[in-house]
Parts: structure tokens; C-alpha cells; sequence
């Protein structure tokens, strides 16, 4: 597709604070942007920029081959349309008027609304599908319905560059879907569309490209594939992400890690877990104020990627390999230094195995092992019956049985 | 589509009560109704001369320039409660009402005698002066923030109340001409002021009501409206200067009449016309017929006493309002 718009080294200045620094970027027809980026980075700015709403301190806008700086405003709002971030309040107006407004740009003072505009005035409906409630006020619409209202009253103005500011931010999940349904509808459409967004993830599933901005400079832009690494949205956002893949559309997925009170002080847990079993307890035993490690794990297994996001010390083997015995015993030098040794909840097989022989050694030493009651439980064992066996042998040399980790370590201490 | 036919009907309807209220109107004198008075409009002849000067140069002007005042007040009011985007504006906002009222207390005292003109000539230069003053104040740079100019036009409104009591207080025997004027009527209405008003109202009136679009816009806020093409500074400037224009002459012929500035695009948006392009016309003619009906009463209630106006369009128009806003229970 041809290139529409066309950023160079735009800047922009309010009170001699510097809000938006050289930013130099492109984007094609039929373009998806999201533009993320922290509070206050710039991101509606820029909306007012490209919009032509405010006038930037230095650089050029170029639409569609021409010099933004020359056009007038009506001829800017022909080819750049806008949707806000607040909604209006309550318009006693039906809905169908309030779009019709759009066609301003197109109308001469003295010029009666004709077929065309009629014609224009439907396909902004029928895109945004508002044409069941167009005798309704305004005012009676649903949050979602009036973000559509809203823009069917922007497309009405037939732009060729479409900007939102975080048009998704009042909704609920399901009208947030329609929303980004109807920006692929007009990107199939040949339209270049701009919006803001919070949601990193709506952009990741959804958006061709992205814009990522912080305190007024580019960060990075290009295709989200490329650009949104969880390296870089922890960059840009401040918050450590995990970073998946999306099942269905093999997009990037992130889920923010919560912040966790970190000053451990009630002494170290080793823990023995596998396949996802441990994230729920290194939550847990880290609120509760304790410091971690970890091992052996497997690589690529869900808890040892929890475990290195989360900076837990840790052993590990190779992916689906028996663990060796240097790992094992690197694993048990780690796990000495621990207050507590604790197995939870895992599958055995014959590879992880060798975890049970260490924490034999361990409580044979004298350190205080617990397993959690329902690791008991044969349903876990895919050895045939040995690691059945070698827990009974943990129990029998002093290890503990306890049917709830908080409740055992609370009383301990 | 079905609002477009219902503004048509409700265009022609108001048109109806228009030229039927001038008809009634232009029969009611002394305290009664003559149906021949009325007929005269069409059928002269049964006329004596006196009749004839009565009907024609006395009744028939003061009851159109009650109309065009009525009509202006109301338009006016509505054009700047759609620029400022707040209900509670009426047509003297900008200072005009205390701008006129210093201007003919001028002329009345200082005695300057320019001919037929002179107290509604001083009184108009009396409202320029005062709008302009407001814009000078409300600019910053090379906007009009709306708050500040609201804020402009109540200070300068003040000290030119200030000056009027001032007048009043010093005024002595031309005490009652003052108080007459600042409680506004059509005791002297005449052709020549019909006319005088007239150019302001030719111009002013069908470009206010071009600007139906860019009003539509505002309601969706300032930037929503420059967004969508709308040169928001630039429109502002000509709105308010047009309005300046029409509400200066208005009130340079009438005195200060309130209410029906402010109440009127209330009435209309309450009966469910919120489009400008509906609400600014409708404006217009049912101001005019408010207030034609309002002289109407004010000069025949008492007969042959005459009562200002501004004392009719309030005791009436005030409960009326407060009744329809308590039966719709709805939001201005």
C-alpha cells in the first residue's frame, strides 16, 4: 500500500517543557498504529498534532503528498478525522444528527445536505453498525454504543487518516472487541489509522505496527512482531511482563507480573516443583516475606521461566533430559543453604526423579523438609510406584507432611 | 428525514401565530379588542384620518419593533448560549445592557441633542463600546477563552452599572426618564425606528442563522468542533460580533427588556428542538411573538396607564418557565 502519512522530526513544546522530541515515522493506507507508551508520554500530543488541532514547534506532517502546514482547516479535516478520548455529555440528539454533523467539512455555508452526503452518512453507519439505534438520543445510548456514534461521526468526515485517543478505555472486553473489529474494517478499507491505546495487548493482537513513546521520544516503531519484545515494554512501561505467545492469533501476549514485596526476612525456601506447579507457592512464599530457590528444573518449564523473570536463584537441566548428577548436586549445594526444603504438587517420571533422591539427602542432614500432603497422592506418579516410595522414605526420616504451606509456616515462625 | 418534516411543520405553525398575533395585536387598544382595527390591515377605507394615524403610526410600528426586538433578544441569546455552551447566558453578557444604559444616561444628562436619534444613537455607541471593551479585556493572544470573556463582561457590566447609578443618584429631575429607559418599552416606537434597526437585522439575522453547523459542533465541545473543520477562534469572533451588532441596536431602541434574551431558546429546546438549524429560527419567532404579545398586554392591563414591559415579560414569563421546566424534569 502507498504511504499516507509522513512524520519528520516533529517537536512539540508547552511552557518551555519539551512534550514531544523529533519523532520521524511513516505509515501506509490500510495501516493499523497502536501508539503506547506511560502517562504523559506524549501520545495524545501527537493525536493533536497529526489532527492539526495545535501547531508543532518544529518538523513537518506530510498527508498524503501534501504539506499539512499549508492546508486549511477544512481541508485538513477532509483528510484527517478524530476521535476523542472523553465522550461528550449527554447530547439530546438523536444519534443519525450527531453523525450527519460530520459531513461539515464538505458543505459550504449556504449548501443543503445532498445524495452524497446521505450516501456517506450510511456507510459510516453500517461500518460501525449504529444504524439499528439512529432515531435514538444520544443521551440513552450505552457507553459502547456511543463510542461508535462517536466514530461514524469521525468517518462521516470520509478521512483518509483516522487518529483515536484510547477509544477502548471505558468499555468492557466485548464492545472493546467491536471497537478493534471496526478498525479492521476500515483498514481492509484502504484507511490509516492512529489510535492510543493502554492495552498492550489489544495493539500486540490487533495493530499492523506500533509506537512506542516515552517521555516524548520514539522508543522504538515497527511491526509488533519485531517491536514488542518484552524487553522493551518493560523499557517503555516500568512493569516486568511475561511474554507468551498468543494461542490462536501466534501474536505476542503479556501478562504483567505483579509488583512483590522484596525484602525477604523470614528466612529461604528451596523449592521442589515442575510443569507450573510451583508459580502459585513462589507467589505465596514471597509475599509472605520469604526468599527463594530452586531446582532442579527443567528448561523451558513454566516455572523455571516464572522462576529467572522473578530473579529466584535457580538449577536447571536441559529441556525434557534426565537431570544429570552435577546438576543434581549443583541443585543440593543450592538447596544447603536453605531454611526449609518444601516438594509440592508435581508429576513424577524418571527424569525429574532425582529430586526425590535430594531431598532425601537433604533431611537425612537434618534439614527441615516438608511435602505437601497432596503430592501423596498416586495419581502423580508415572514411575510405578518409586517415587511413592522414596517419599515414604523422606516421611519416615523426618520429613513433614503438612496440608497447607501458610498455615505451617506462620506457626513456625 | 421525519425531524426535517417536523421542523417544516413547526416553521409554518410558528409563522401562523406570528402574522395572527399581529393581526389580533393591531386591534387591541384602550383596553379593548375591535375586530375592524384588526381588518384594517386589509380594508382601509372605513378609517378616519385620526384612526388611520393611530392604527398606522402609532400601533402597527411599535408592534413590529416589539417583534424584530423580541426576535433579536431571542436569536441573540441563543446564538451565545450555543457559542458559550452554558444555559445560564443571556443576550446582555457581554456588558451590552449596562454599555447602552450609560449611554443614554449620557445623552439624557449631558443634554446633547442630535435630533429625533440622539438617546438611541448614544445608547447603541453605549453597547459597542462596552462589547469591545469585554473582547479587548477576554483576549489572550489571539484566542477567546470563554470563561475569561464571561468573567470580562461581568466586571465590565459592574462598573458601568456603577456609573449609571451614578447618573441616576446625580440626576436629579430627569430622574424618571432614566428609570423609564432602563426598564425598556415601545412608548415611542415610530417607523424611523423600525427603520433604524432594520439594516442591522437584514445582515445580522440570516448570517447568524447560517452558522447553524458550527453551533451543531460546539455542542460536541471546542476541539471535537475544530476537529471536524470548524475554525472555532475565528467563528467565535463573528458570532459575537454579529450578536454585539444586533442586541446594540435592539436595546438602543427598546431600553433593557430581560427574560426574553434568556428564556426563549430555553422554550424551544424544551418543546425538542436542540438542531440550530431549527432552534435559532424558532428562536426568532417565537421571541418576537413573546414579546409583541407582552406590549400588547403592557400597554392595555392598565389603560390608559402604561406599564414597562420588562415588568410584564418577568411577572408572566418567569412562572410559565419555572412551570414547563418542573413538567419536563429535563436537563437544559
Amino acid at each position: 500500500m502507498k504511504r499516507y502519512l509522513e512524520v519528520e522530526n516533529l517537536s512539540f513544546s508547552y511552557a518551555q517543557r519539551k512534550i514531544l522530541d523529533k519523532l520521524t515515522f511513516g505509515v501506509d493506507q490500510g495501516e493499523l498504529v497502536g501508539a503506547i507508551g506511560p502517562n504523559g508520554a506524549g501520545k495524545s500530543t501527537l493525536l493533536y498534532l497529526l489532527a492539526g488541532l495545535i501547531t508543532p514547534e518544529g518538523g513537518e506532517i506530510v498527508l498524503g503528498g501534501e504539506r499539512a502546514k499549508h492546508l486549511s482547516r477544512r481541508r485538513w479535516s477532509k483528510k484527517v478525522a478524530m476521535v476523542f478520548q472523553e465522550i461528550p455529555p449527554d447530547l439530546e440528539i438523536p444519534s443519525r444528527e450527531l453523525i450527519a454533523m460530520g459531513r461539515f467539512p464538505h458543505l459550504g455555508r449556504w449548501q443543503r445536505e445532498g445524495e452524497i452526503d446521505e450516501e456517506k452518512i450510511t456507510w459510516a453507519m453500517e461500518v460501525t453498525s449504529t444504524s439499528s439505534f439512529s432515531d435514538r438520543m444520544f443521551s440513552e445510548l450505552s457507553g459502547g454504543e456511543k463510542q461508535r456514534v462517536m466514530i461514524a461521526r469521525a468517518l462521516a468526515q470520509e478521512p483518509e487518516l483516522l487518529l483515536l485517543d484510547e477509544p477502548t478505555s471505558h468499555l468492557d472486553i466485548l464492545h472493546q472487541l467491536e471497537i478493534m473489529e471496526i478498525l479492521l474494517q476500515l483498514r481492509r478499507e484502504g484507511v490509516a489509522i492512529v489510535a492510543v491505546f493502554h492495552d498492550l495487548n489489544l495493539v500486540s493482537q490487533f495493530c499492523d505496527k506500533t509506537l512506542l513513546l516515552k517521555e516524548g521520544k520514539l522508543l522504538s516503531f515497527g511491526k509488533v512482531e519485531e517491536v514488542m519484545k518484552a524487553e522493551e515494554v518493560e523499557k517503555l512501561l516500568q512493569v516486568e511482563f511475561l511474554e507468551t505467545i498468543h494461542p490462536f492469533s501466534l501474536r505476542p501476549f503479556f501478562m504483567p507480573l505483579q509488583k512483590i514485596n522484596n525484602n525477604p526476612s523470614r528466612g529461604r525456601v528451596h523449592l521442589i516443583c515442575g510443569g507450573g506447579s510451583g508459580s502459585r507457592f513462589m507467589k505465596e512464599l514471597l509475599e509472605a516475606g520469604f526468599s527463594l530457590s530452586l531446582g532442579v528444573v527443567n528448561q523451558l518449564d513454566s516455572d523455571e521461566e516464572l522462576a529467572r523473570k522473578l530473579g529466584i536463584p535457580l538449577v536447571q537441566e536441559k529441556p525434557f533430559s534426565l537431570f544429570s548428577s552435577s546438576v543434581v548436586e549443583e541443585a543440593y549445594q543450592l538447596a544447603k543453604k536453605a531454611d526449609f526444603i518444601v516438594v509440592v504438587p508435581t508429576y513424577w517420571g524418571r527424569g525429574n526423579l532425582p529430586n526425590l533422591d535430594l531431598a532425601e539427602r537433604l533431611v537425612k542432614e537434618g534439614k527441615i523438609v516438608l511435602i505437601l500432603e497432596e503430592v501423596l497422592n498416586p495419581r502423580f506418579d508415572y514411575t510405578e510406584g518409586k517415587a511413592q516410595e522414596k517419599l515414604k522414605k523422606i516421611i519416615e526420616e523426618g520429613g513433614k507432611v503438612v496440608k497447607d504451606l501458610s498455615t505451617y509456616l506462620s506457626a513456625s515462625s | 428525514m421525519n425531524t426535517k418534516s417536523r421542523g417544516g411543520l413547526t416553521y409554518l405553525r410558528l409563522l401562523v401565530l406570528v402574522l395572527a398575533s399581529i393581526f389580533l395585536a393591531q386591534g387591541w387598544g384602550g383596553g379593548r379588542y375591535n375586530i375592524s382595527h384588526s381588518l384594517s390591515l386589509f380594508f382601509l377605507s372605513p378609517l378616519s384620518p385620526s384612526e388611520r394615524i393611530i392604527l398606522f403610526e402609532i400601533r402597527l410600528p411599535r408592534i413590529i419593533l416589539s417583534f424584530l426586538v423580541g426576535g433579536s433578544l431571542s436569536l441573540g441569546g441563543g446564538v451565545l448560549q450555543g457559542i458559550f455552551q452554558n444555559p445560564l447566558v443571556d443576550p446582555y453578557v457581554l456588558g451590552i445592557s449596562s454599555g447602552a444604559s450609560l449611554g443614554a444616561v449620557f445623552a439624557i444628562l449631558s443634554g446633547v441633542y442630535l435630533g429625533y436619534f440622539t438617546v438611541p444613537l448614544f445608547a447603541f455607541g453605549g453597547a459597542l463600546l462596552s462589547a469591545f471593551l469585554v473582547f479587548y479585556l477576554g483576549k489572550i493572544g489571539k484566542r477567546f477563552p470563554l470563561e475569561i470573556l464571561l468573567l470580562a463582561g461581568v466586571g465590565v457590566g459592574f462598573f458601568f452599572s456603577a456609573l449609571v447609578s451614578l447618573g441616576m443618584f446625580l440626576a436629579g429631575e430627569d430622574l424618571h426618564q432614566l428609570v423609564f429607559w432602563t426598564m425598556g418599552g415601545f412608548w415611542n416606537s415610530s417607523w424611523q425606528k423600525v427603520k433604524m434597526i432594520l439594516p442591522f437585522l437584514l445582515i445580522g439575522v440570516p448570517i447568524l442563522l447560517s452558522f447553524f453547523r458550527e453551533l451543531n459542533a460546539f455542542l460536541l465541545g471546542e476541539k471535537v468542533a475544530e476537529s471536524m473543520g470548524v475554525e472555532v477562534e475565528k467563528v467565535k469572533k463573528w458570532l459575537l460580533f454579529l450578536v454585539s451588532l444586533l442586541i446594540a441596536s435592539a436595546v438602543a431602541v427598546s431600553g433593557v427588556i430581560g427574560f426574553v434574551g434568556l428564556v426563549v431558546p430555553h422554550l424551544v429546546r424544551l418543546l425538542g428542538t436542540r438542531d440550530h438549524r431549527y432552534l435559532l429560527p424558532f428562536s426568532f419567532l417565537l421571541g418576537g411573538g413573546v414579546l409583541l404579545w407582552a406590549d400588547t398586554l403592557a400597554r392595555t392591563i392598565l389603560s390608559p396607564v402604561e406599564l414597562p414591559v420588562g415588568i410584564i415579560t418577568n411577572l408572566l414569563g418567569a412562572p410559565f418557565f419555572i412551570y414547563l421546566l418542573r413538567a419536563r424534569k429535563k436537563n437544559l
